[in-house]
């Protein structure tokens, strides 16, 4: 929209000159006058009794400080889903039993890292390994090892979502049909491993921990909980944060043992993981089955639509149990379905816990449903492009119960992806396909399972008698780019510039409370957060050049280009920087402060608002090894108004990589537990030469709910790509995939029994 | 992170001379060689290596050279980076396979510090370099106090990262004939990410009679067996004839039978196999198209 | 047993005794205090350690520090002229090349050993020189285009510098 001065324009990072010069500072990075390291020592078993553990000989080891076990720690037990604290299932260290392979038994803390490591070999843990159970089908069987032992079986959570009558549904419906799916775990693997540092001050009682976290305040509950201390008394900043991709949303056993430690210790206490542990102990992909059933009429309109999940929760929670529920909201998207019944289980697993990865469960929820529509479209004659379009959502469409869409861009993303793939894939050889797909994502959940008394976003502006700002946001800038768009955001309401604001993010006892960066909340939450409370601090400006100006109420005034002037009268008005001096002399010398948050009420169950898009991908599939190339996409996204086109660009690129990975080469297979590729030498990621060109579409709307009407971008992008590539496949090859990670073997595997069917049927 | 823990000796000889008194000093299995150190220094952070004593040789200047002498061939010192062999004109315009296949191996970073004889001594059956000597017919001359001998190429490696070294001896030179004419060689590896190790890889040699028939054929499979191998029977079948696109994928259909590839926790052994049928026909169509031009 | 280790870094000298068992890594964050030089794999696989030795780009987590007694080293806090940018530092900002920065010290060492001996890389020449960095964020291809954009700027660089 050209009548903004900042919205909408290429913006660089605010971060920039930090990140190209190396001086920007990660938690990974940091050192703390008279620090200890610590490390902790993992379960080899999968379940098993804590027998007994003897630390005696690691305590003599020079230079350890402190060794601590279970029995050492405050005994609180934490987790996300607060509200139901009977999921608030982990413990800072395994008490009675360990229930993972990598399960946290005793913690050191030493004088270097090295001499942490040594002390960790010589602590004896007597184990009683239990029988253990790994796949969720297994699980749910009543004779099932039991994971947690306070629960009655192995279901963590359910879910139930419904609205229409389903049965009637696949009554009236021409065109039934029941796929299953397998969709695997996966790591999200950001750059930046689990790190933490944690200096508790023996005067006050009060504790500060760094930490690589998506969500300071989520940090600052969990060590609240975990260690029984007053919220107040614990202090969490966030350093700048190298990714998270949904691994760094929870408590996790760098943070609670270094706190803990450094309780012991009285000294700072740095934890760090090696890759080792990132791949082995952090959260993952939540890997699920999924039963989906669709009915359509036979011009191609969806009647009705039955899903199942059972997913592979693995140990404890975590935010599992929101992967769940989205699971089942993510397969409605992105088409008008009169009625729908989903049932989730989450099973407790003796796996490391799945929680949440970017998309939140879209991904192999779309996975499932975008094969699924192509399927059915295939079977009835229907062009893909054109089944979706006749069930795209349009605005204004409502989930009874569940959401409303208060704008839906995606029958122009849908136009502009045809129109464009027309254009410029017109001369496949044999071996290439085109595949399509439609998606939706949400703009942050409007769930409190976290059970805060907060708003969930808020922020302060303070503007300086020099016309300089600072604005403190809470807000998680783990690598999108949330701390540019919230300087963005404060510089329009304020009229000035970027140059002009300096933030102050991400620090529990500086801001006001806001989630985190989680289910691509930041941009509409946070931003509407800001939004407010540099509009309040402008609300002072306004007021006080009217009353210079002695006009009329009626007449408006536009703060804008650091003035403050008549907006039909533009000449008529004064400079921001007399406007600033003036109210803080009328207010005694106060500077002038803002505050404002949001809260999504009465938004349904989900989300505020939803980002739309459409995605195609040209492949060429190598009949012989069965390698699939990625040769070019095209995507349109409508993420209501972009704030910044160049973090959007940049967003959407990257969740494509990783839906390209998510759907190729990326996975963690295990033997009784062990996830066997724990390094990138072994856990396959796409780099550059592999990655394609990508074409991206900007398709503008306006959400009400948004701050400049503006959505979320690029979470959205993950979940279709893998469908997509498997779409096109099989337009290649004429092979369907009920399961992800398609490697070459398992492409040529899928040929060959399609070439022997053929050929059966021929001598048939 | 992963560092190195335990504490070993460490000596840096300054020539040939020295590093192999030190190297017969020490028992096999407390002693190892570092060069570029690529594949031993992340065994030693993992703990799977702890050598008491290290033999830096990275120093000796003497062994690194790319020397092409017009009877005896190309000579390459042990220490040769594969960033010099990727970039050497030498190398470029009389043995361009040997550039090629080092232009895809690991990243840039990797090439400019790690070694041609430190990556060949590691005998890593699913490294690039050995098949691509193989099919070439080249040599390793090894030293030691006792003096030097020199194996084919395929004689090198024996086992699963174990080769002919003798605890006592050094890898000082790779030896290449000369590239007779009518010659084409082409290596291909497979891996799904572009660039990775090896899923499967082949290097094949043709050589040509005036006639366009086969007088000379090498091929050699990498990946698919406890050490990089020659695919002796595969050759038989081409070696003589005027070869045809039906006659290399029957050479890779025996070859696949040659190999002995094993399942692992990504890809299954028939699948390897399956790779170096493919893989042999094709890498021979490219390496006769080669020849018929030279 | 400590070793002295005598090398340049940044065009500083320094004269330290360090254990043969210390990374190169290492003795630049820990030692140094230079900390732009980033660690993420521990199996050589990502190039986040990648620093510029006698002018080519090495994985400075696997290598000893030991190995590098006599040369010099350029990491990233070496790059900027002063407060200057170096224009490759510009490019990487101007193009979004970078979201979480935990790779981007690293890529930025290997553009600039690219660009030194290739003025002026092809897309392809760019995505094989840097092919061994892993990006979780980006997708690439805004490196590749600021990689692109920064061998412009060098160019047009040296034709003011050959105009004065």
């Amino acid at each position: 929209m050209s009548e903004y001065s900042v919205i909408g324009k290429p913006t660089t990072n605010v971060d920039g000159t930090a990140k190209v010069t190396g001086e920007a500072v990660y938690t990974f990075d940091m050192t703390l006058p008279n620090m200890l390291y610590g490390k902790l020592l993992r379960s080899p078993h999968p379940h098993a009794r804590i027998i007994s553990i003897d630390t005696s000989e690691a305590e003599k080891l020079p230079g350890v400080k402190a060794v601590i076990t279970g029995k050492d720690t405050p005994g609180g037990k934490y987790g996300l889903w607060r509200r139901f604290r009977e999921l608030s299932d982990q413990e800072v260290l395994a008490t009675t039993k360990v229930r993972f392979i990598g399960d946290a038994v005793a913690a050191v803390a030493a004088i270097s890292e090295k001499i942490a490591e040594e002390a960790l070999d010589l602590i004896n843990v007597e184990y009683e390994p239990l029988p253990a159970v790994f796949e969720p089908m297994e699980a749910i069987k009543d004779d099932a090892p039991l994971v947690h032992d306070d629960f009655a079986n192995n279901i963590n959570n359910t879910r139930h979502i419904e609205w229409g009558d389903v049965d009637e549904g696949f009554k009236k419906s021409d065109y039934v049909r029941e796929d299953r799916y397998t969709y695997s775990s996966q790591h999200p693997a950001p750059m930046e491993v689990h790190s933490s540092v944690a200096s508790y001050d023996k005067g006050s009682g009060r504790l500060t921990v760094w930490s690589s976290t998506q969500s300071p305040y989520f940090l600052q509950l969990g060590l609240t909980d975990a260690l029984k201390m007053r919220e107040g008394d614990i202090r969490v900043i966030k350093p700048h944060v190298g990714g998270g991709f949904g691994a760094k949303n929870s408590t996790m056993p760098d943070s609670v043992n270094a706190a803990v430690l450094s309780m012991k210790t009285g000294r700072p206490v740095k934890i760090v993981f090696n890759r080792e542990e990132e791949f082995t102990a952090t959260e993952h992909r939540t890997a699920m089955h999924l039963a989906l059933k669709i009915g359509l009429k036979k011009d191609g309109t969806i009647m009705a639509k039955e899903a199942k999940i059972i997913t592979d929760g693995g140990a404890y929670t975590g935010l599992g149990a929101t992967t769940l529920y989205l699971a089942g909201t993510y397969l409605t998207f992105p088409y008008n379905i009169p009625s729908y019944r989903y049932d989730g289980v989450r099973t407790y697993t003796n796996k490391m816990w799945a929680s949440s990865v970017r998309s939140f469960g879209a991904t192999p929820a779309v996975y499932a449903s975008e094969t699924q529509m192509d399927r059915a479209a295939h079977d009835m004659g229907i062009d893909p492009i054109e089944i979706r379009r006749k069930n795209a959502m349009t605005t204004g469409y409502e989930a009874p119960g569940q959401y409303r869409l208060g704008s839906c861009g995606l029958l122009p993303c849908i136009d502009r992806v045809e129109k464009r793939i027309k254009e410029k894939w017109t001369d496949l050889s044999k071996d290439e396909g085109i595949g399509f797909t439609a998606f939706a994502y949400m703009c942050g959940g409007i769930f409190n399972w976290i059970d805060t008394p907060y708003a969930f976003s808020g922020a302060m502006v303070k503007i300086n008698v020099d016309g300089t700002v600072d604005l403190f946001t809470q807000a998680s800038d783990i690598g999108q780019g949330t701390n540019t768009v919230s300087v963005m955001i404060c510089a329009e309401e304020l009229g000035i510039g970027i140059e002009d604001i300096r933030l102050h993010p991400a620090d529990t006892a500086t801001t006001l409370t806001d989630l985190g960066a989680w289910a691509s909340r930041e941009t509409l939450m946070n931003g509407n957060a800001v939004k407010a409370a540099a509009g309040e601090a402008k609300k002072v400006l306004i007021e006080v050049a009217r009353m210079k100006l002695g006009e009329n109420i009626v007449y408006d005034l536009e703060v804008k280009d650091k003035r403050i002037y008549l907006a039909l009268r533009p000449e008529r008005g004064f400079s921001y920087y007399d406007i600033v001096k003036d109210a803080i002399k009328r207010n005694d010398g106060e500077p002038i402060i803002g505050i404002g948050h949001y809260t999504p009420h009465r938004k349904g169950m989900v989300s505020p608002a939803f980002a739309f898009g459409s995605m195609g991908v040209r492949v060429k599939v190598d009949r012989e090894t069965g390698q699939v190339e990625v040769k070019d996409i095209i995507t349109a996204h409508d993420c209501g108004q972009t704030i910044n086109p160049l973090g959007a660009r940049g967003q959407v690129e990257g969740s494509i990589q990783l839906g390209l990975g998510w759907g190729l080469c990326e996975d963690l297979p295990t033997d009784n537990g062990m996830i066997l590729n724990p390094s990138f030498v072994d856990y396959k990621l796409i780099r550059s030469r592999d990655m394609p060109q990508i074409e991206l579409h900007d398709v503008p709307t306006y959400d009400p709910e948004g701050p400049y009407g503006a959505k979320e971008s690029a979470e959205g992008t993950v979940a279709p790509t893998s469908p997509a590539v498997a779409n096109a496949i099989y337009n290649v090859i004429g092979v369907e995939f009920n399961s992800n990670v398609l490697r070459p073997e398992k492409v040529l595997k899928a040929i060959r029994k399609k070439e022997e069917k053929e050929e059966e049927a021929m001598n048939g | 992170m992963k560092d190195i823990i335990f504490d070993f000796e460490y000596f840096v000889p300054k020539t040939i001379e020295e590093a192999l008194k030190l190297l017969s000093q020490y028992d096999e299995g407390e002693c190892k060689v570092i060069a570029g150190g690529q594949s031993l220094i992340i065994l030693m952070k993992q703990r799977l290596l702890m050598p008491k004593y290290l033999i830096d040789i990275k120093g000796i200047s003497d062994l690194d050279y790319i020397k092409l002498d017009d009877k005896q061939g190309l000579k390459i010192g042990a220490l040769a980076t594969h960033r010099s062999i990727e970039k050497s004109p030498i190398i470029q315009n009389g043995f361009s396979v040997l550039a090629e296949m080092e232009q895809n191996i690991s990243s840039v970073e990797t090439r400019n510090w790690g070694t041609i004889g430190g990556n060949v001594s590691h005998g890593d059956p699913g490294g690039d370099p050995v098949p691509v000597l193989i099919a070439l017919d080249g040599k390793l001359k090894m030293t030691s106090l006792s003096g030097e001998r020199t194996v084919d190429a395929e004689d090198f490696t024996l086992d699963y990262f174990e080769t002919a070294l003798r605890h006592d001896e050094l890898l000082a030179e790779i030896q290449i004939p000369s590239i007779p004419p009518s010659t084409g060689v082409k290596f291909t590896k497979y891996s799904q990410i572009v660039g990775d190790y090896a899923t499967a890889s082949v290097a094949v040699l043709i050589t040509l009679d005036k006639k366009e028939i086969c007088d000379n054929v090498r091929i050699a499979l990498g990946s698919v067996a406890v050490a990089p191998m020659r695919a002796k029977k595969a050759e038989e079948i081409l070696k003589g004839k005027k070869i045809s696109d039906d006659l290399l994928a029957e050479a890779g259909r025996i070859a696949s039978e040659e190999a002995s590839p094993t399942t692992d926790a990504e890809v299954s052994e028939e699948y390897k196999r399956d790779l170096v049928k493919v893989l042999v026909k094709r890498v021979g169509s490219e390496a006769l198209a080669r020849a018929k031009k030279a | 047993m400590k070793r002295e280790l005598k090398f340049v870094v940044n065009g500083d000298s320094y004269d330290i005794w360090v254990e043969p068992n210390t990374l190169l890594v290492q003795v630049l964050r820990d030692e140094l205090g230079l900390k732009g030089t980033k660690r993420s794999c521990d199996s050589g696989s990502c190039c986040a350690c990648t620093v510029i030795l006698n002018g080519k780009v090495v994985k400075s987590c696997s290598m000893l520090a030991l190995q590098a007694n006599g040369k010099e080293v350029l990491t990233i806090e070496g790059l900027a002229n002063g407060a200057e940018l170096h224009p490759i530092q510009q490019a990487f900002i101007d193009n979004w090349a970078f979201q979480c920065g935990f790779c981007t010290s690293g890529q930025i060492m290997a553009a600039k050993a690219l660009l030194d001996e290739n003025a002026n890389p092809t897309r392809e020449e760019i995505q094989m020189a840097m092919d061994g960095h892993l990006c979780r964020c980006t997708g690439y291809n805004m490196i590749t285009e600021a990689i692109q954009d920064a061998a412009k700027r060098l160019q047009g660089q040296k034709l003011q510098e050959a105009a004065q």
